[in-house]
Parts: C-alpha cells; structure tokens; sequence
C-alpha cells in the first residue's frame, strides 16, 4: 500500500519535471529526461503491480502539501490549461482541450497555481510558455493524445530537412503523456476499470477514440488501468528527444 | 528590475568548470555567464617569501555569449561547460572553453612592449603625410605595463545536435574529441569546418533510447585511446585504431548491480557525471552520485576501489530527486601522484581520500572557515544517534551550497574548490 502511494507520489514528481523541463533555458536536456523517465517507468510498474487498490484516501497523496484536498486537485495541477495543449486539438494558445474534463472551475483555479508549483519544489524554474514554441505538423494531429501508440516524433518543421541541414533534436511530444495523465489521477486510483480497451497494436484510432470518450462523459475516468498498461511513458517522454 | 538584474550578475558568476593548466600557474575557471577568469600564481620573492603561491587574477575574457537557435526556437546558453587547456610552447597559453553546441580555442598572451617610432603613422595613430616625410626610421620595443589579450583563434561549431558535457585534448596535442549525450566527435585545431565521428550511439529509434553518454577522456599516453561514461554507470574503452567509428568497445566495465540496495533511484545513482584517467594512464576514476570509483583498466568486471562519498544520502533519494539534486554532477579529480583522489558533496563540503593508507577527510569551503592561512579543520556529518558538538547533522545540510567542481594542481598540493560563485584555493602549509 504504501508502496503505492510513494510510487503515485514519484509518478507525479516526474511528469512535472517532464512538464517543466519544456520551458528551461537551453532546451530540454536529454540526460536528465531519461533519468526521469526511467524512474517513471519504475513507478508506475511498482504502482500497477502492488495488488490492490487503496480506497480513495481523503487526501491524495502530491507534491505539495498545500494543494486543496480533493484527489482531482492533483490531477487538476496536471491539466494542460495554460500550458501547451496537446497537438491534436488545441491551436496554439488556445483553450484547452475538451477532454480535460476533470477541470471544473475549482480545478481551474488549482490549475493556474498548479501549473507553477507543480514542478513539487523542484528549483522554482519558471512557469510553462503558455504556448508551445514549436509548430506541430499536420501529420501529427491524428495521432497525438494516443495512449497506446507510440507517438510519432514532433518535427520542428513539417518537411523534413534537407540533406546536410543540421540535425534536429526531434524535441517532441511530452503533452501526450501530460495529457493522459492530466485529465484525472482518479483512474490510478479507481477499482474497475470501465471497460478494457482494445489491444495496443490497433493503432491510433482506438486511442485517439479514448480521449473523445472521455471527452463525452464527464467524471468518468479518463486514464484508467489498461491504459496505464499499456502505456509506455518512458517511450513516450523520449521520444521528445 | 533592479533586483532582478542584480540576480542575473549573481546567477552569471555561478563557475561551472574549474582547470588547472599542465604547469600550475595558471588555473582557469569558467562560469554561467560565459565568462572565463585566468589565475596566474605569484612568482616566489625574497622580499615576500609569504606571498609565494597566490594565485591572482590574470585575465578576463567572455568567451561564449548566449545564442539563439532560429531554427529551434531554442536558446543557447552560455555557460561553460568545460574548459582544457593545451601544454604550453612558447610564450602563449591556450586554452579549449565549450557551452552546449560550440568549441572555442583561445590564445592568452602578454604584451609587455609596444613599438614605437613608425614612420608612416605618428604615436597616436594618425596617418602621416608621406610627403612630409624626410627621414626614415627603424620602430623600437619600448616597454609598457603589461597587457594580457585573449583571443579566439578557432571556433568549433554546428557539429553538435545534443549537448556537449566534455573536451579532452589528445595526447598527440594535434586533435581533440567532444562529446555530447549521443556522440564524440574528433577534431584536429587546425580545422574547424570539419570533425570526425567516432562514437555514435544514437539508436535508429529514438524511442529505445536507454543510455546517454556522460563523460569521456582520452588516456594521458597513449594517442588511440579514450573512455567514455554512459548513464547507466558503464565505462567504455575504445581503441581508435580498431575502426573508424568506435561504437564497438574495447573494453566495458560495469559492476553488477546489488539488489539489495535497489530502489526508484537506482539508475539514477548509478549515473556516471565524470570520468578520469590516473595520471599514470593506469587507472580510471568514475563519480556516480554516492560513490567515487576507481578501476584497472585491466580488470573490467569490478571497480578496484569504491570510496562513499556521502552515503548518508541514500536514504533521502526520494527528497533529492523532488529537488533536484539528485542530478547535480559532481566531478571528481586526482593528485600529481595519483595517491589522493578529492571530490565535491553538500553543505560546501568537499572530501578527500587516500588511496594508500585508506583515510579520508571532509574539509569545508566557507568564508568562516576559511581566513588566510588558516588551518582547514576536518569536518564530520552525524548520521544518527547522538551528534557530537562539532558535528553536522544530515538534515542541516544545506543542499545549496554544493561543491561540484574541484581541481588539484599537477605537482604540488594546491587544490582550487569552486563553491557556487566562489573560488577557493587551499594549499599545503609551507614550512
């Protein structure tokens, strides 16, 4: 049990340094993002593999202490509002995405301020450009916000570069993992998953669809336990290398 | 505003590399800002037989200024990551300093006299009229204060996608290597619009990407071989001769891993942050967050020595990871002789160990501590139970104040210490 609540907590330490790491001077550093995302592998196998789920504690355990109580508070903290929105929905600086639905307007307010502590004290880096400074290319907004595929890289511009150009460091996709996790922390805490979904070779339809799912209903887990399973974040943050 | 440009001058005096030269007398620092100060030591006197020693400031010069990447929308910055001097020859120093994408080579020089007596300019630099001219002379040296110039002779650049973490000059003193998380490149000084490629461990699919190269050095001898470190706690030995690309090792050491200390971190700690040979070509030293290590280069399976650094650590992982800390880089160097090794800690805490009678020391590099002349009193973390008077407890650490690059004089016991944006020289009483 307790192991599931330190491997919860570090998941989520880790997906703010992922978030955070966007925003930091001199770009993102590809040692430490491997470093992280190895420690979030590691949690999340030691989270799904502890064999029960606790009962939804009253205060979900988070970075920081001085987040309101509600479990979706966290999660909320999570949320793409300001920060980049995921590729395949929000034009850039737009709102965000219809499936971050755990964002009432209390989660709102957590979120403004979520958004600059969540980096759970990690050295105060500045709070995230609201807009992404890279172009997305159409190719990628059938795709992003997949769960179960392994997101395509994210070119810094939609043609590729012409031979003997400087290569690119393929910086990428971190909002789909943001985007997965963000919408609700109740899925890693919830018993029954609603209902499995399809096997993680069908492709993007199938994830695309679950984050539309979510979309239409409300409170409903948004990332429930297949799709923490089949999910490989680690893949997922590295490939933004 | 005014607060904030002050936070920036401070932020810009962070030193982030520290270096001695191959005689001594000079050591270089390098810091956040982009900036590289030379310390030149005083020549001995017998008027101020005292004075011997000190190292004072000798040139300042900017040596890289913050970029931007257009292409990227990515900023450059500016810092020095590292800094490696070449042996000297003649009169002039130089000096390699590189920030994330590009190599410098800098030539510092003195100037001590300046001609005098052109014939078709006057002293200040005005242009005669030829035909006012009626004799001709022969311009003089005449002596002035001297003058130290720093300028750049080579630029490396664009050679690099990721960022570059270490220079290391060949023994050859023709070519030097560079590497960044997924690549070493090797260049000769003379040419700056070309390097060769001899590691590349960049998989096809970024997505299986499992390790980073951290570190790399090549030996003190021999011209063909180098090391470098991964994040997975691996040293590689690699033999230029054996192929043009130097994916294939030579040799590989790792130590297995003991499962009884795993945890979230573990590959995190494990991570190698440097990398350096023994003065004598015979053995490496690796630093991973808790331990420094040092390995026969012929005994591939183990570590010959591991030495804990600050093991009190290891319970506090989960807190160093939320703060950061626990990726900070320590860098970790030898003695002249090879008999000591020093590495930095916490708290402005830096630790010595001797390799011969096994004894270690934690000395602290503060202003308190630290009066000219005085005596260096050891230093002792309390990890549980009672604490002495003198002692520190591990919760009163301050994790801000970490010693994270050191040097040590090649022949003599001077060690310079950068603590933040301080430069502490220690030396050896002298009799």
């Amino acid at each position: 049990m307790e192991f599931k609540l330190e491997a919860h907590r570090i998941v989520s330490i880790s997906l703010g340094k992922i978030y955070s790491a966007r925003g930091q001077r001199g770009g993102l550093k590809l040692h430490k993002n491997l470093l992280v995302s190895l420690v979030l592998r590691s949690a999340r196998q030691v989270y799904l593999s502890e064999p029960c789920c606790p009962p939804e504690p009253p205060a979900a355990p988070r970075a920081l202490p001085e987040e309101p109580p509600p479990p979706c508070a966290a999660a909320a903290a999570w949320a793409p509002g300001e920060p980049p929105p995921p590729p395949d929905e929000a034009p850039r600086g737009g709102p965000r995405r219809p499936g971050a639905d755990c964002e009432s307007a209390r989660a709102r307010r957590c979120c403004c301020c979520g958004c600059c502590c969540c980096e759970a004290g990690g050295g105060g880096a500045a709070p995230p450009l609201p807009c992404c400074s890279r172009k997305r290319g159409a190719g990628e907004r059938g795709q992003a916000g997949s769960p179960v595929k392994k997101p395509r890289r994210e070119a810094e511009e939609p043609p590729p570069p012409p031979p003997g150009e400087q290569e690119d460091m393929e910086t990428g996709n971190v909002a789909n993992l943001i985007s997965i996790f963000g919408s609700s922390f109740s899925g890693l805490l919830g018993k029954d998953p609603p209902g499995r979904r399809r096997a993680p070779r069908d492709g993007g339809e199938a994830a695309a669809a679950a984050p539309a799912e979510a979309a239409a209903e409300p409170g409903q887990i948004c990332c429930d336990e297949p799709v923490l399973r089949t999910l490989n974040p680690w893949s997922t943050a590295i490939v933004a290398f | 505003m005014t607060g904030q440009k002050t936070l920036q001058n401070i932020l810009a005096d962070i030193i982030s590399t520290v270096e001695f030269n191959h005689t001594g007398e000079l050591l270089a620092t390098g810091d956040k800002g982009g900036r590289v100060v030379i310390f030149q030591r005083e020549q001995e006197s017998k008027q101020q037989p005292q004075r011997r020693g000190e190292y004072n400031v000798y040139s300042t010069f900017q040596s890289h200024e913050p970029e931007f990447d257009y292409l990227k929308s990515l900023e450059i910055e500016e810092k020095i990551n590292k800094i490696r001097w070449l042996p000297q020859h003649n009169a002039a120093c130089f000096l390699l300093s590189t920030n994330d994408k590009t190599v410098k080579l800098w030539k510092v020089s003195e100037r001590d006299k300046r001609p005098e007596g052109y014939n078709l300019k006057d002293e200040d630099g005005r242009l005669r009229d030829p035909s006012m001219i009626t004799t001709l002379r022969v311009p003089v040296l005449r002596p002035m204060d001297l003058m130290v110039e720093a300028t750049p002779r080579r630029v490396f650049a664009n050679a690099h996608t990721y960022h570059i973490n270490s220079i290391s000059v060949n023994s050859d003193y023709e070519t030097y290597m560079s590497a960044d998380d997924l690549r070493i490149n090797l260049w000769n000084f003379e040419i700056t619009n070309q390097s060769f490629n001899i590691v590349d461990i960049k998989p096809a699919n970024m997505e299986e990407l499992t390790e980073v190269i951290t570190a790399a050095e090549f030996h003190p001898h021999h011209c063909n071989t180098f090391v470098y470190s991964s994040s997975k706690g691996t040293i590689r030995l690699c033999d230029m001769r054996a192929s043009a690309l130097c994916d294939r090792h030579a040799k590989f050491f790792e130590e297995p891993e003991d499962p009884s200390n795993r945890s979230f971190f573990s590959e995190i700690i494990s991570s190698i942050s440097d990398v350096k040979f023994s003065h004598s070509g015979r053995y490496v030293m690796t630093r991973d967050y808790l331990t420094v290590k040092v390995w026969d280069l012929n005994m591939e399976n183990r570590p010959m020595e591991t030495y804990q650094v600050h093991d009190y650590l290891r319970s506090k992982l989960c807190s160093l990871y939320e703060n950061d800390c626990i990726f900070d880089k320590f860098e970790c160097v030898w003695n002249g002789s090879d008999s000591v090794i020093m590495t930095g800690s916490y708290n402005n805490f830096f630790r010595m160990f001797d390799r011969n009678t096994k004894r270690d020391v934690t000395l602290e590099a503060s202003r308190e501590n630290s009066k000219p002349r005085a005596i260096l009193k050891p230093r002792k973390v309390c990890v549980g139970g009672k604490r002495r008077k003198d002692e520190i407890s591990v919760d009163s650490l301050d994790f801000s104040k970490k010693i994270l690059h050191t040097a040590w004089h090649p022949s003599e016991n001077i060690i310079a210490v950068a603590a933040t944006n301080n430069l502490y020289i220690f030396q050896d009483k002298v009799n």
